[in-house]
């Protein structure tokens, strides 16, 4: 076995870290609790046992929308989640944050590579393969506005690597995007095609 | 479940499900998800991840959260076509059917629907939706797309419907579309029998089972509510109307499958 994530995850909680995106981990001798770190010190929640929960909780916004982009700060409230150990925790949180943890730990070991845009664009094929015609200023605009709405810290630029070293808050697992989602990609097809932006 | 799948056990290898996923709704990843968790259930793999190209994790972020060095990808899709063929293989970097790279194997496995036993979850699903209604009096749709794009999701049903006939179980066995001949709308002029059962064959349920088909079989659309109202009497038949195959248990079965199956 090349890793093991879940050593990753528990050490990483043994060192004090507690946050991860919009979810508070209370860590107590017998079991994990995950809230919504505004819930914190909120009485009257709805309790949750299952790590497959998670997907659910994760699934919709407080008005019911589901949630495409895990990363975006638009968590519910209102629930917490009590899972007995470091792998159920593990698999949670793959569902709140996909890849997440993983994708820290390949920046941690050196083997997270940045992708351009321009990359990701020219690579795309059938409906998508219109995006690689975005103009620069287009595109600049666009990643400013569109990833307003996420929680990622974007390693990637136009045409390089993002010079801007990662920030890491103490006890807050960075979330890292190394590469355009395909929702930024389907939004560069709406700016080429000059079809209404997301909302 | 199939005798087959209790023999398969990877607990030193990974599984991962690719699917089409949506930002629209959750409706097109639930059945992954469902699986997925089936699958981690039973402690077939030592791990088991899912991943989608229009939802998260992305095919560029998976390999990533994956502990493993031995990996199956089973693509969750209906048939052989262009995300099978050229999206998947070219987001996850993969050579071929088997890539090795950075200590790692990854086995690009085939796609869940081009398992042979999707014959059987089709005649387990026709038969669970009209319990104890006789098959010789009833005409068996299943029911595609059929668009250009999805060519091969069109023949994966041509084939599954002729698989279906050399059964000998039902009355009839006919394909049907929603946007081209034969057309599912007809399905009253095409339909000789009684009874007539209606299978999506669709990785998932959406506005395609949900709303498109059965405003074109004409009954009311009431979400997903549609498939608890059965049958149907109208137009002189009695008319029963499953959710998408994608959907039926069993195919956790096929999933692990045709994972074994790279190996076989």
């Amino acid at each position: 076995m090349s890793r093991d994530l879940t050593k990753f995850l528990a050490e990483w909680i043994a060192e004090g870290g507690s946050r991860i995106g919009q979810i508070a981990i209370l860590a107590t001798a017998a079991a994990f609790e995950l809230r919504h770190d505004e819930d914190v010190s909120r009485d009257g929640l709805e309790l949750f046992t299952k790590w497959e929960d998670a997907r659910a909780l994760a699934s919709r916004d407080e008005a019911g929308k589901f949630r495409p982009l895990k990363t975006a700060p638009n968590l519910r409230r209102g629930w917490r989640l009590v899972l007995a150990d470091a792998a159920q925790l593990r698999k949670a949180l793959d569902y709140f944050y996909p890849a997440m943890l993983g994708v820290r730990a390949s920046h941690l070991l050196g083997n997270l590579v940045p992708v351009p845009l321009r990359e990701t664009l020219g690579r795309q094929t059938g409906m998508y393969a219109v995006t690689k015609n975005i103009a620069d200023q287009e595109a600049r605009a666009m990643v400013d506005r569109f990833c307003a709405g996420c929680l990622k810290q974007r390693l990637w630029e136009l045409a390089a690597a993002n010079p801007q070293p990662v920030q890491v808050q103490a006890g807050k697992l960075p979330l890292l995007c190394h590469e355009a989602c395909n929702l930024l990609v389907a939004e560069a097809r709406k700016v080429v095609k000059k079809l209404p932006a997301a909302k | 479940m199939h005798p087959g799948t209790l023999m398969i056990a990877r607990p030193d290898s990974a599984l991962v499900i690719v699917g089409h996923g949506s930002t629209v709704n959750p409706d097109s990843s639930a059945p992954t998800y469902q699986h997925a968790e089936e699958i981690a259930r039973r402690g077939v793999f030592g791990e088991v991840h899912c991943a989608f190209w229009k939802e998260e994790p992305s095919l560029r972020q998976v390999l990533h959260a994956v502990d493993r060095d031995e990996i199956y990808v089973v693509p969750n899709f209906i048939s052989e076509g262009y995300f099978t063929k050229s999206v998947i293989p070219r987001e996850l970097e993969l050579d071929g059917a088997l890539t090795v790279r950075g200590g790692r194997t990854i086995k690009y496995c085939e796609p869940a629907g081009n398992h042979a036993r999707m014959t059987e979850l089709l005649l387990h699903r026709a038969a669970q939706i009209a319990p104890g209604v006789p098959p010789e009096k009833t005409s068996l749709f299943i029911v595609g797309h059929g668009t250009d794009l999805n060519e091969n999701s069109a023949v994966a049903a041509k084939r599954e419907v002729e698989r279906i006939r050399e059964h000998g179980l039902y009355a009839e066995v006919l394909n049907a579309y929603m946007e081209e001949e034969p057309r599912i709308a007809n399905w009253d002029r095409l339909a000789s029998q009684p009874n007539v059962v209606v299978v999506p064959f669709f990785i998932s349920d959406g506005l395609h089972s949900y709303e498109d088909i059965p405003l074109l079989l004409g009954i009311a659309s009431e979400g997903r509510e549609i498939f608890r109202h059965n049958p149907y009497r109208l137009r002189g038949r009695t008319l029963y109307y499953a959710s998408a195959i994608g959907t039926e248990p069993l195919f956790a079965d096929v999933i692990v499958e045709q994972a074994a199956a790279f190996d076989a």
